[in-house]
C-alpha cells in the first residue's frame, strides 16, 4: 500500500521544517508531499534548501486548492492512501497509522482524525467548539454523516476518494463541505480519536473575525450541497 | 408617454448600441459576453418604439406609470446580467484554479528534470 502524507503550508517557514524532519525521520514508510500555497515568507526556500519533495502554487489557492493539488499529485502517481497533515506543527504523525487503519482493513473509505473522541489534548475554545457542535449537528441532519470534528484537518483517504477529491474539492474553508460532498457520494466515514497539540508557531488562519463568515458560509454550503448534491445511498462497491 | 421622452429614450438606446459596438470594435468585449447587452438594448428599443406594448404590459401586471415599466424592465436586466458575471467569475475562477495546480506539478517535474540533468553533467 502507496501511503502519501499531503501536508499543505501557507506561511509556515516556522513550523514546516519540525514538521517534515520529524516525518521524514521517524515514519519513513510513508511519502510525502508539502504544497506550498504561496507563501510570502520562507516557506519554499526551506524547503529548496532541505530538498524536500514539495509541489509550489504560483498563485494562492487557499487550503482547498492546496489540498486537491496533493490529491491530484497522489492520483497522478497511484498512490492507495491520502493522508491530509497540516503544515503547522497541530497534527502528530504517530497517529498516521491509526487513521489509515480502518482504511487498510476495509472498513472505511474516508477516516477523520478527531480530537473530541478521547477529549485529550488541545481541545480548541470554548465558543469554536461550540461552533464545531452546530457543524456537525447540521451535518448529521443533512446528509446523516456522524462525525464529531468536523473541521479537523487530519484524515486519510482510500483510492476512490484520492480520485474523487482531486477531481472536485470545495474551496474557501472546505473541511466540512469535503465531508458533506462524500458522504453524499455515499462514501463510509469514520472517526477515530487522534491527539492535536496547539500550533507550534504563528497564528491560525481562522480569527475571530473570521469566524463569523466562517459559520454562515459553511452553513449555507452544507444546506445548498445537500440541495444539489445527488445523494447515491447503497451504494454497490 | 409623452413623443418627447420618446425620443429622448430611443437617442439613449442609440447611445447604448453605440457604445456596445464601440467597446466591441476595440475588442474589449467578446461577443459571446456581449449577447445579453445587445438583447436587452432591443428589448428596450423595441418597448421605445412601440409604447403600446408597454401598456399593455404596464396593466396586465398592474403598474401604476409605463415609465416604472421601463425600470422594471431595466432592472431585471441588470440583474440577470450581473447573475450571468457572477456565473463567469465562478468559473474562472475554477479555471484559474486548475491552471495553477498543473502549474506547479509541471514546475516540479521540471525542477527535478534540471537535478537529473545537473547530475548526469557532472557524472
Amino acid at each position: 500500500m502507496k501511503v502519501l502524507i499531503i501536508i499543505p503550508a501557507y506561511n509556515e517557514a516556522e513550523n514546516i521544517k519540525n514538521v517534515v524532519d520529524n516525518l521524514a525521520g521517524n515514519f519513513p514508510q510513508y511519502d510525502y508531499v508539502i504544497i506550498n500555497d504561496s507563501s510570502k515568507d520562507d516557506t519554499e526556500a526551506i524547503c529548496r534548501q532541505n530538498q524536500y519533495n514539495f509541489l509550489s502554487l504560483p498563485i494562492n489557492l487557499g487550503i482547498g486548492g492546496g489540498v486537491q493539488t496533493g490529491y491530484k499529485y497522489a492520483l497522478e502517481h497511484g498512490y492507495d492512501i491520502a493522508v491530509q497533515h497540516d503544515g503547522d506543527g497541530q497534527h502528530d504523525p504517530a497517529y498516521i497509522e491509526k487513521v489509515i487503519q480502518p482504511i487498510l482493513e476495509g472498513k472505511a473509505d474516508i477516516v477523520i482524525g478527531s480530537r473530541f473522541l478521547s477529549g485529550e489534548g488541545f481541545q480548541s475554545s470554548a465558543g469554536r467548539r461550540a461552533g464545531i457542535k452546530f457543524l456537525s449537528a447540521l451535518i448529521r441532519v443533512f446528509c446523516g454523516a456522524r462525525v464529531k470534528d468536523v473541521t479537523s484537518g487530519f484524515r486519510a483517504v482510500n483510492q476512490r476518494y484520492i480520485k474523487f477529491y482531486a477531481e472536485d474539492y470545495p474551496s474557501d474553508y472546505p473541511e466540512p463541505e469535503a465531508i458533506v460532498t462524500a458522504s453524499l457520494d455515499g462514501a463510509k466515514i469514520q472517526e477515530v480519536p487522534v491527539v492535536m497539540r496547539e500550533r507550534e508557531n504563528g497564528v491560525s488562519s481562522i480569527n475571530l473575525k473570521r469566524s463569523v463568515y466562517y459559520m454562515v458560509k459553511v452553513s449555507i454550503a452544507i444546506v445548498v450541497c445537500r440541495i444539489t448534491g445527488r445523494k447515491r445511498r447503497g451504494r454497490k462497491r | 408617454m409623452t413623443i418627447y421622452l420618446r425620443i429622448v429614450l430611443g437617442l439613449v438606446v442609440v447611445v447604448y448600441f453605440l457604445l456596445i459596438l464601440h467597446f466591441m470594435k476595440k475588442k474589449m468585449l467578446s461577443l459571446k459576453y456581449t449577447l445579453l447587452w445587445l438583447f436587452s438594448g432591443i428589448v428596450m428599443g423595441i418597448l421605445v418604439l412601440f409604447p403600446g406594448l408597454l401598456d399593455a404590459f404596464v396593466k396586465a401586471v398592474g403598474i401604476e406609470t409605463p415609465m416604472y415599466g421601463l425600470f422594471v424592465f431595466a432592472i431585471f436586466f441588470i440583474l440577470v446580467i450581473a447573475m450571468s458575471l457572477t456565473a463567469i467569475v465562478s468559473k474562472q475562477t475554477e479555471r484559474i484554479k486548475d491552471l495553477a495546480q498543473g502549474n506547479a506539478v509541471l514546475e516540479k517535474r521540471v525542477r527535478e528534470l534540471e537535478k537529473s540533468k545537473l547530475k548526469k553533467g557532472e557524472g
